[in-house]
Parts: C-alpha cells; structure tokens; sequence
C-alpha cells in the first residue's frame, strides 16, 4: 500500500507531514511526495493567505486528476477553515481538522482496512506525533508548541489552530535525544509563536538552553519566531556552537504605525534591538523574515519604511507576501485597503530589493570554508546549508547524506550581486 | 481543549452609563482569566462577534465588559438592544496586557486610556487593591468618565478634549508633556491607534525603555 502526501505552508505543517509520514513507514507502508501510483493521498493544506486556499485546492484537484482511483484525506488549516466548502467540493475526500491530524494513521489505516475512515470522536493529541528523523526533509523538525493567542488583526491563524498550548520539557528533550540518537544532525524547532514557549516555569530561552546542553554532535535551529518575547538568557545563548547563527523573525512591517493596526506586540526599536544585540556577538548572524505589502492604510512613506528596515538589517533572505483578506479578521473591517495594482507593484519593489539584499549577504560566504550539513548529491556535487543557512555546493565523490562536511565551498547558484 | 470554544452566558445586569456606552454583567460560567485579557462576544443568533477587555476582576462572581454602541455596527446595536435573561456568546479569555503579581507590588504604574480603553485598567484596579498607580484618561466630555467613583480621586485624571468638566482641559498628551514621570513607571495604554502613537514617543522623550511599555489597541 502506497501513501503519498502533498504539504503546503509553514514548517509546523512539514514536520507533521513527515511525523504522519514516518507513521505509515513504520506500519508498513509504502509513503512519497508523489502521489502517482499512491493508493492513497494526504493533502496537509494552508490558509494563511488567499494563495494558499487556492493552491491548496489546486493541489487537491490536480492528485484527483493524475490519480483518480486514490482516496483522498484533506487535513490542515484550510479542512479547518474551509471543512464544508472541501467536503462540497471533493465529496469522496475525508476531511480532517487540525485536531485530529495526528491521528490520521488511524483514519487511513481503517479506511483501507474497512472502507471507512474511523473518525471516531478520539481526543487526539497535538503534540502526539511520533519521533522520526530523515522522512522528506534532512533537517529534523520537532514541534514544540502550537496555537496562538496574539490575534494579529490580518491572521486567521489563531482560528484555524486554536489557543496556545506548550508541549511539556521533557517531551520535548527526549524527541531530540531520539531523533539524534537516530542520527539528525539538525534540529529546527517549530510551532505556530515558539518565542511565547512555555511550559512547567520555563520558557522559550531555557528550553533551548536545555537542548543545548543534551549530548551528541547536532545543531540547533530556531524557525520562525516573533521578536516580542525576548529576554537577557536568550542573548547569552547566541554564538553556542550547537546553536545554528540564523532566526527567522518576522518583521511584517518597518512602520510602528502600521505594526500598532496590526496589532503586533513590538515596535521597529524592539526589533532593531535585537538584530544589534545579536550582532554585536556575531556580526554575520543570518536575520531571514517576513514582510506584508499593501496592509489596509499602507501608504507609499510606510512601505518605504520597511524598505529602509530591510536595507538597514540586511535580511538574508525574505518571504514577501501581499496583504490578503481573511475572514473575521480585524484587518477585514479596517478602512482603506489598498489596491491590488499597488500591492502588486509594492511586492515587486520588496522582492527586488530583497534578492539585492541576499546576494549581499551570501557573497561573503562565497569560496569560503565552511561547514556545510549535506542534504543532497547529484552529478559530484553535495549541496546543503551552511551553520548560516546559506545554500552552499561542492565537489564530492561522497554520496553519503546528512553528515556534516568542512569544506571550501561555492554559494549554490551564486551570481556577483 | 485546543479548539476555541463559544459559550452562552447569561445577562445578570446591564448598567447603562451614557446614551452610547453600556455595561454587561454577565453570569461568570467558569471563565478563567487574568486582568488585562480580552474576550469575543457577540449576540446569541449571530456570526459576529467583537473583543471587548474584560472590565471586572478575575476575583468577581460575575464577568463585565464595558460596550460603547457604534451606530452602523453590526454586533454593538445588538448588544445594545440585550436585556437582563437575554445571553451572550463569550469565546476564551486570551491576551498578554497584564500584569505580573510579582511586580504589581512596589512599581509605579501609569495607565493611560482612551474611551472605553479603560476596561482593562477597572480590571487591574480592581484585582490589585494596593496597585500604585495613576489613571490618565483621555475623553471627549466629563460624563464619559465611566464610574470614576470607582477609583481613587487622587489616581484618576479626566482628560477632556471638547469641555471643560473634566480635571484637565486637552488631550492626555497634553497632561503627558505637562507632567513628567519617572522614567523606571511601567505604562500600559489602551485605546485607538493614533493616541498610543503619540503617547509612546512623549514616554521615550521622557526616558521610560520602551520595555516599560505596554500597549493593548482598540479598533
């Protein structure tokens, strides 16, 4: 029996992908990302913007299409949001919401087995996925918290995966030691707002202090994370050498006006702060983000603000997203949104700057010795990331994956900036 | 226990307190919270529905939310049309402008308001009897002072922008600049935008960290 699974959005959605994934390996199963020949499909959607309601659609019917015969399992924000509109659309698909994701084994399997999915009123677990190293990804991915209760005005997400929880320490740890006891050689900790991390009196700073001092030869990244909850321990941490010189910390906008509509809880000062903090340790530390173009009330001297933010850090990289209607959303009601043409013309300017701005970053980093963690080997070339998360490729006879390797090394598809 | 929840609550009072602004005492349904949180609410038979702070303490037997009607709303005439019997749907308490027990003891605060921005600080007050603090709220006319009796008269500043009712003619920026603070008050404001705006940098020029700083925004 062949399941394949198809995963859109954020790193919490891969991590459960390939927990799910690893479940049905497990079990026997035959598991891909290609749903060819699968005798089933797993559709993991998003619904953080429209984009991703309509790729995730888009992706339902296109494995309906190449494989017709397969049962279809929807599961994710978007079964959340959007569970009656998927049903009425894929009438033989199985719906299943964030809550019961974790025990989508158990649905498949009693969909094979019997015919029926046993969607039985089971109070599964969000954090009751199962330890798994190298499914689809090299880099290890270990949840540790999901939900949100910052309810940004322009997110439907704390509505799709509910109130904050943590998931207890020592859960947390012992994930870890099994997945390098497995041999994971990176880490990346993920969860829907991690800096708000807390469980049994420790937060998020201790908790990573705690997996950086666990045995074995990994390193730790940090995903995504908001730069509202930082604290002094956090800043002692950075330049531990397990501890990866990259944080994604979304900046959503370099306007405090515009970050107050938003509802976010930092201002441009905290946020530079931080990058200054960080940097007076380690000047190359890789700061990636996200940025939202076109919020209701932007104007041209706000947008320029976080063009200048941008310039001023010198994000390594940066995911720039059009500002999209959610529904309920505070931001829904705001006055004033801007036009699709500007918002289109804003993204574009954003992305320029942002591609100027990573070769910048990466060019250092070019023909440069470094240690790179191996991800993949085509025609005697091994690429994977560097500690900075840079791309980065070089000359190998050795196929072997996920093993770290210090090496002179080119920028993967780097061109002069 | 993830999946946010609607609950019904039942209307125990509703004081009104100017021809637009309203409280709700409703019955407290075992609603945990923590001063300074907000909720959704919103009319029984409806999809809508808005976040209101909580405007009493977590040590009351009742929960309260303090309402100001916008006349082509669609949840607040609703509300406002509600009587005592009549229920409302109330969501989990969620939010982070509160404060630590740990530090209400000993620190100076400074609360500043716009409108019914005053909710979350009825609630600290309330839940904090001994809380060191000073209340500026900043209002269009004196009768928007919602029951100022329950503060301490020495606390409380009316800030009132179109009389000259209230116990300081102007805008609470204009109090801000006329009266400096110690730059170690913790300030936490409340209210629209534009007043958190301006008041956040009079309090930097001032030398308060912008850690000293919290804000919660009312749309």
């Amino acid at each position: 029996m062949k399941v394949a699974f198809k995963t859109l959005g954020c790193r919490l959605n891969q991590y459960e992908t390939d927990a799910l994934a690893a479940q049905f390996s497990g079990n026997g199963y035959e598991v891909s990302e290609q749903e060819e020949g699968a005798d089933v499909v797993v559709v993991n959607t998003c619904t953080v913007t429209n984009q991703s309601n309509q790729k995730s659609r888009y992706v339902i019917s296109h494995a309906g299409r190449i494989n017709p015969g397969a049962k279809m399992v929807i599961t994710g924000c978007m079964a959340e949001s959007h569970a009656e509109q998927l049903q009425k659309k894929f009438p033989e698909a199985t719906v299943i919401n964030n809550k019961g994701k974790s025990g989508i084994f158990h649905s498949v399997d009693s969909l094979i087995k019997t015919g029926n999915a046993d969607l039985s009123d089971k109070d599964f677990d969000l954090f009751s996925y199962q330890s798994f190293t190298e499914m689809f990804h090299t880099r290890s991915l270990i949840k540790i918290q999901d939900g949100c209760d910052n309810f940004c005005t322009f997110c439907i997400i704390p509505f799709v995966r509910g109130r904050a929880i943590s998931r207890p320490v020592e859960q947390v740890l012992q994930n870890i030691r099994e997945v390098v006891a497995k041999g994971a050689r990176e880490i990346v900790l993920t969860g829907v707002n991690i800096s708000r991390y807390e469980s049994d009196g420790v937060k998020f700073s201790g908790l990573v202090d705690k997996i950086l001092n666990l045995e074995g030869d990994f390193r730790v990244r940090i995903s995504s994370i908001e730069p509202d909850r930082f604290d002094d321990h956090f800043f002692t941490l950075i330049g531990h050498p397990k501890l990866a010189p990259h944080l994604h910390l979304c900046l959503q906008s370099g306007s405090e006006r515009i970050l107050l509509q938003m509802r976010r809880m930092y201002t441009v000062k905290d946020f530079m702060e931080i990058v200054d903090r960080v940097r007076a340790v380690d000047p190359k530390f890789n700061f990636t983000t996200d940025v939202i173009v076109g919020f209701p009330g932007e104007t041209e001297e706000e947008f320029e603000e976080t063009m200048a933010v941008a310039r001023k850090v010198g994000f390594g990289h940066m995911h720039i997203f059009k500002y999209s209607v959610r529904q309920n959303t505070r931001a829904q009601r705001m006055a004033d949104h801007i036009p699709d043409k500007v918002k289109t013309e804003r993204s574009k300017r954003m992305h320029a700057l942002a591609e100027e701005l990573t070769a910048n970053y990466r060019a250092p980093f070019d023909n440069t010795e470094q240690r790179i963690l191996v991800e993949k080997w085509s025609d005697g070339v091994a690429s994977g990331y560097n500690d900075y998360f840079v791309p980065m490729q070089f000359t190998s006879v050795n196929k072997k994956r996920n093993r770290f390797e210090v090496v002179q090394a080119r920028v993967k598809d780097f061109e002069e900036a | 226990m993830q999946k946010r929840r609607f609950n019904l609550h039942t209307i125990l009072e509703k004081r009104v307190l100017t021809d637009s602004t309203f409280v709700l005492r409703l019955e407290h349904n075992g609603l945990e919270f923590t001063a300074g949180q907000h909720i959704q609410v919103g009319p029984p038979n409806g999809i809508h529905t808005r976040e209101y702070s909580i405007y009493s303490a977590p040590t009351d037997d009742f929960i309260e939310i303090l309402v100001r009607e916008i006349e082509d709303g669609v949840v607040t005439p609703a509300l406002k049309k509600l009587e005592a019997g009549d229920s409302v749907v109330v969501n989990d308490a969620v939010g982070y402008f509160t404060i630590d027990k740990e530090v209400a003891e000993g620190k100076q605060f400074l609360f500043v308001a716009s409108g019914t921005g005053i909710s979350p600080f009825h609630s600290f007050v309330k839940a904090f009897p001994s809380l060191n603090y000073t209340l500026v709220h900043g209002i269009r006319f004196a009768e928007e002072a919602y029951e100022r009796h329950h503060y301490e008269p020495s606390r409380y500043v009316a800030c009132t922008s179109r009389d000259e009712k209230g116990d300081f003619h102007g805008r609470v920026t204009d109090w801000l600049t006329q009266n400096p603070l110690n730059n170690d008050t913790l300030c936490y404001l409340c209210g629209n935008c534009d007043m958190i705006h301006d008041v956040y940098d009079i309090l930097e020029k001032q030398g308060v960290s912008s850690k000293n700083i919290f804000t919660e925004v009312y749309f």
